[in-house]
C-alpha cells in the first residue's frame, strides 16, 4: 500500500481493494447513514461492466466490506440519499435515476416509482402506425414515411420509430407485428439528479428531488406524493444541477448545460436569471459557500460567484476526471476535490491547492463525507474498478496559502513607501524644468570621460608600455612569457613578423635590467630572418640573485642593426623569486 | 511486589494510581470502566462520553483514579492536558473497526511522540475490545496493525476483551497492577538505602 500513498501526510490510507470492481460516477454515489446508528455508508450505483443488466448493482458498503448489493432494472444515471418523511428514526431513503424513471429504495428495498411524463407524439408519426395497425400500408412504406417525417417534423420521432428506422428489411415485418398494437409514446430520459431542502435548513429535513431531463426541463419533484411541483424550461439539457436553499422559501439551482452554458435559476421559476457561457465544456460543478467552482474540458478550473461572475481561474496539469465538494462544517473549511487524469486527486481552498493526493490509477468518481464513524472521509473509486478509503487527519491544518510555488507572498505586502518631503518635491520640480541643461551637462562629462579614456589609451600606446605591443613602423608583434618559480626563471619572447610578405632581417634582442637582482646568461640574442606570419620564439634564462624576496621590471628591446631606436619595448614585470638559492 | 506495598496493603492504605483511558469514540471505554467498578454502582446505559469522566474503583492492592477521556474527534486534543498526570495508560480498539485501525494508530503514535509521556516509562494497557462481534480482528492482528512490536521502551501488553460479558478485563488490571507497583518498588529500595 505504500508505493502510492504519496500524499502530502495529512491523510490516513484506511482502506484500498483493487479489486473491487466498482464502475461508477460521481453522480452516482453518495454517503447516507441508512441504519440510523450514526454509521455511514456508503451507496453505489454499479454501472457493471458490459451491458448486460444483471450486472447492474446498487451496492451498499459499511466499513471495509460490501454489506449488501441489489440489481438495478437499468443502468443509473444519477444517485441521490434523502430523508422522503419525518419518521423516527431518521433513515434516508435512496433514489437512484435511470432511464425515464426514478426508483426510490426505502430501508434498501425498492419503494417507489417514478416515471417522467410523456412528451407530444408527432401526430403524422402516429397516425402512420395507425395506418400500419390497420394493416394498410406494409413495412416498407411506413419506413419511407418516417423516414420523410425525420427529416421535417418539429416534433422528434419516439424511440420506437428510430429504432424502427435502424433495422434491416428482413426484421421490419416482425417488429411492426411485434410492437404495431401498441400505442407509441415519446420519453425523455432523466440526465441528472440532486436534492433541495423542502422547508427546512436542517440536516435531516425532508427533501425534494430535483431532476434535469434530456428534454432540456428541470422536474422539482414532492417527497411524499411525488408529484412535480414545478418544472421549468432550459435552452439545452442539462448535466450537471447544483442546488441549493428551500423550495417553500428561497432557493437556487445551478445548471451546467450541454451547451457549455451554466444557468442560475431561482425561486421565481420559469426562465433563467443568469448565464455563464464557459470557453470549453464543464466536466464539474461544484458549490462552495456561496459561490461555485466548475472544472472544464481546457484543464481549467474557475470560481464563479452566484451571480456568474468569473472571479478566479487556475489551470489544471491535467484534465480534469470528476469534481466533488468537501465540506468539513466541524472545522469550517470548504474545499474542492479534482480528480486528475494524471492519477492524482487535488484540493483547492479557493483558488489555492492545498493537498495532493496520489492515487494508483485515475479516479471515476470522488466523494467526501460521513464514514463508518469518521467525518472526514475520502472515497474516490479508480478506473480499475478499485475502492480508495483516506481518512482525514485530525490534526491537519490546511494553510491559505498556495502550496505550489508561485509569487513569494512578501510580493503582496505594501511596501511602506515614506512621504513627499519638501526636498524631494522641490527637486523633481527642478528636474522638469532644467531637463534639458542637466541632459547637456550630462553628456558634455560623458564625452570629457570618453576624451580623457582614448587619450590614456593612445598614450599608453605610444610608450609601449605592456608587455604585448605591436610596432607602428615594422610590422612586428612580441610577447613574453616567463616561466619558472626561481630562482631560475625561463624567459621567453614570441615574436612574429605581421608583413603580408616582406621578411625581416638583422634584428636583435637586448634586455636592461638591474644587475644587483638579475643575471642573465645571455643579454644580447641575435634573432634569425624572420618569415611572415610564424611565430619564433626566443628563450634566455634568467637568474634571480637576491635572496629578499624582491622583483624589478627587466625591459626588453628588438632592435634593428643600423637603428639606435628600439623597435618594440617591452617591459616585464618578473614574478617573485620563490625558490631557495 | 515490594514490602511497602504490602505493608501498606496490610494497614488498609490503597496506593493511587491515576490512569488515562484513551481510544476512539466508540470502541468502548466508558463501558469497560463501569464493568471495573463494583457491582451495585455500575451504570445500566451508557452514552458517548462528553469531555471526560473521572472514575474511582480498588483492587486488591491498588486504587484507581481513571480519566474517563471521550474519543470523539473534537475532544481528542483534550488527552494531551492529562497525559502529565498519568501514571498508567489503558488504550482501548474497536477491533471490529477495521476502517479506523489507522487512526487508532495514528492517535497512538501521537500518544507515544508527545513529550510528556516519550521519556516516562508508562505502563500501556491495550485492550482489543469488542471480541464478541462476529468478524473482529484477534488480538495479534491488533497488535500488529498498531505496530506495538515498535513500543520499546515502555512495559505493554495486549487482552483480548469483551467489555459486554466483562472477558479479559481482569487479566488486564492484574497486568496493571502488577506494573505500577514494580515501577513503585524500585523507587522504594532507593529510598531506603541510605538507611
Amino acid at each position: 500500500m505504500s508505493e502510492w500513498s504519496g500524499d502530502d501526510g495529512k491523510w490516513l490510507d484506511a482502506h484500498y481493494d483493487p479489486v473491487a470492481g466498482l464502475r461508477t460516477f460521481t453522480s452516482c454515489m453518495a454517503l447516507a447513514d441508512l441504519s440510523g446508528d450514526g454509521d455511514g455508508r456508503l451507496v453505489v450505483a454499479d454501472l457493471g461492466g458490459g451491458a448486460s443488466a444483471a450486472s447492474m448493482k446498487l451496492k451498499v458498503y459499511g466499513g471495509t466490506a460490501l454489506s449488501s448489493e441489489s440489481v438495478l432494472l437499468d443502468l443509473p444515471c444519477g444517485l441521490v440519499a434523502f430523508f422522503m418523511d419525518l419518521h423516527e428514526p431518521r433513515i434516508p431513503a435512496v433514489a437512484v435515476a435511470s432511464g425515464p424513471c426514478v426508483y426510490v429504495y426505502k430501508n434498501l428495498r425498492p419503494y417507489f416509482k417514478f416515471t417522467l411524463p410523456g412528451l407530444d407524439v408527432n401526430t403524422l408519426e402516429q397516425d402512420v402506425w395507425q395506418e400500419a395497425r390497420d394493416g394498410h400500408i406494409d413495412p416498407p412504406a411506413i419506413k419511407e414515411m418516417l423516414e420523410s417525417l425525420r427529416k421535417k417534423a418539429d416534433i422528434p420521432l419516439s424511440v420506437r420509430s428510430l429504432h424502427f428506422l435502424s433495422l434491416d428489411d428482413e426484421h421490419l415485418e416482425d417488429f411492426v407485428q411485434l410492437h404495431k398494437q401498441q400505442p407509441i409514446k415519446r420519453q425523455t430520459v432523466i440526465t441528472c439528479m440532486g436534492t433541495l431542502k423542502k422547508s427546512t435548513a436542517d440536516e435531516d429535513g425532508v427533501s425534494c428531488l430535483v431532476i434535469g431531463t434530456e428534454s432540456a426541463h428541470l422536474y422539482v419533484l414532492d417527497p411524499e406524493a411525488f408529484v412535480i411541483l414545478a418544472k421549468v424550461a432550459l435552452p439545452a439539457p442539462p448535466t450537471m444541477l447544483d442546488v441549493t436553499g428551500q423550495f417553500d422559501v428561497e432557493f437556487r439551482i445551478t445548471a451546467a448545460c450541454r451547451n457549455g452554458n451554466i444557468y442560475i435559476l431561482r425561486r421565481d421559476l420559469d426562465k433563467p436569471k443568469y448565464c455563464v457561457e464557459l470557453s470549453s465544456h464543464p466536466v464539474g460543478l461544484v458549490r462552495v459557500g456561496k459561490n461555485m467552482v466548475v472544472g472544464t474540458t481546457d484543464q481549467n478550473l474557475q470560481g464563479f460567484t452566484q451571480k456568474g461572475k468569473k472571479l478566479w481561474k487556475v489551470v489544471l496539469p491535467a484534465p480534469i476526471c470528476t469534481m466533488a465538494s468537501m465540506d468539513l462544517p466541524a472545522r469550517g473549511f470548504h474545499g474542492v476535490l479534482v480528480g486528475l487524469a494524471n492519477c492524482e486527486v487535488h484540493l483547492y481552498k479557493d483558488k489555492n491547492l492545498v493537498s495532493t493526493i496520489k492515487t494508483p490509477d485515475a479516479v471515476t468518481a470522488i466523494c467526501f463525507g460521513r464514514y463508518g464513524r469518521e467525518d472526514g472521509t475520502l472515497i474516490t473509486t479508480l478506473k480499475g474498478g478499485g475502492l480508495v478509503v483516506k481518512i482525514l487527519k485530525r490534526t491537519v491544518e490546511f494553510q491559505d496559502r498556495d502550496s505550489t510555488p508561485g509569487p513569494p507572498a512578501a510580493q503582496s505586502i505594501r511596501l511602506n513607501v515614506p512621504k513627499k518631503t519638501k526636498l524631494y518635491v522641490d527637486q523633481t520640480l527642478r528636474e522638469r524644468e532644467n531637463g534639458t541643461a542637466m541632459h547637456r551637462a550630462f553628456q558634455m562629462d560623458l564625452i570629457r570621460l570618453r576624451l580623457a579614456a582614448a587619450k590614456a589609451y593612445a598614450k599608453a600606446l605610444e610608450s609601449s608600455l605592456t608587455p604585448v605591443s605591436s610596432g607602428s613602423g615594422r610590422s612586428l608583434k612580441m610577447n613574453a612569457v616567463v616561466q619558472g618559480l626561481g630562482p631560475s626563471f625561463k624567459l621567453t619572447l614570441n615574436i612574429q613578423n605581421t608583413a603580408a610578405c616582406r621578411p625581416i632581417l638583422n634584428l636583435a634582442v637586448s634586455f636592461l635590467y638591474d644587475q644587483s637582482l638579475y643575471r642573465m646568461r645571455n643579454p644580447f640574442l641575435k634573432i634569425p630572418l624572420l618569415v611572415p606570419g610564424l611565430v619564433y620564439p626566443v628563450q634566455t634564462l634568467v637568474e634571480c640573485t637576491s635572496d629578499k624576496g624582491i622583483s624589478d621590471i627587466i625591459k626588453v628591446f628588438v632592435l634593428h642593426e643600423e637603428q639606435s631606436t628600439p623597435l618594440l619595448t617591452a617591459h616585464i614585470n618578473m614574478p617573485v623569486s620563490e625558490g631557495i638559492n | 511486589m515490594g514490602l511497602f506495598d504490602k505493608l501498606a496493603g496490610w494497614l488498609g492504605f490503597k496506593k493511587e494510581v491515576n490512569v488515562l483511558c484513551l481510544g476512539l469514540d466508540n470502541s468502548g471505554k466508558t463501558t469497560i470502566i463501569n464493568k471495573l467498578k463494583p457491582s451495585h454502582a455500575q451504570a445500566q446505559d451508557i452514552v458517548p462520553t462528553i469531555g471526560f469522566s473521572i472514575e474511582k474503583f480498588k483492587t486488591s492492592s491498588l486504587s484507581f483514579t481513571v480519566f474517563d477521556m471521550s474519543g470523539q474527534g473534537r475532544y481528542r486534543n483534550l488527552w494531551e492536558h492529562y497525559y502529565k498526570s498519568g501514571q498508567a495508560v489503558i488504550f482501548v480498539i474497536d477491533s471490529a473497526d477495521k476502517l479506523r485501525m489507522v487512526v487508532a494508530k495514528e492517535e497512538l503514535d501521537t500518544l507515544l511522540n508527545h513529550p510528556d509521556i516519550k521519556h516516562k516509562r508508562i505502563p500501556i494497557l491495550f485492550l482489543a475490545n469488542k471480541m464478541d462481534v462476529r468478524d473482529a480482528l484477534s488480538s495479534v492482528k491488533v497488535s500488529q496493525l498498531l505496530c506495538l512490536d515498535n513500543i520499546k521502551d515502555k512495559p505493554w501488553h495486549i487482552c483480548a476483551t469483551d467489555a459486554l460479558k466483562g472477558d479479559g478485563l481482569q487479566e488486564g488490571v492484574e497486568w496493571l497492577q502488577g506494573n505500577p507497583s514494580r515501577v513503585c518498588a524500585s523507587m522504594c529500595v532507593c529510598v531506603c538505602l541510605p538507611n
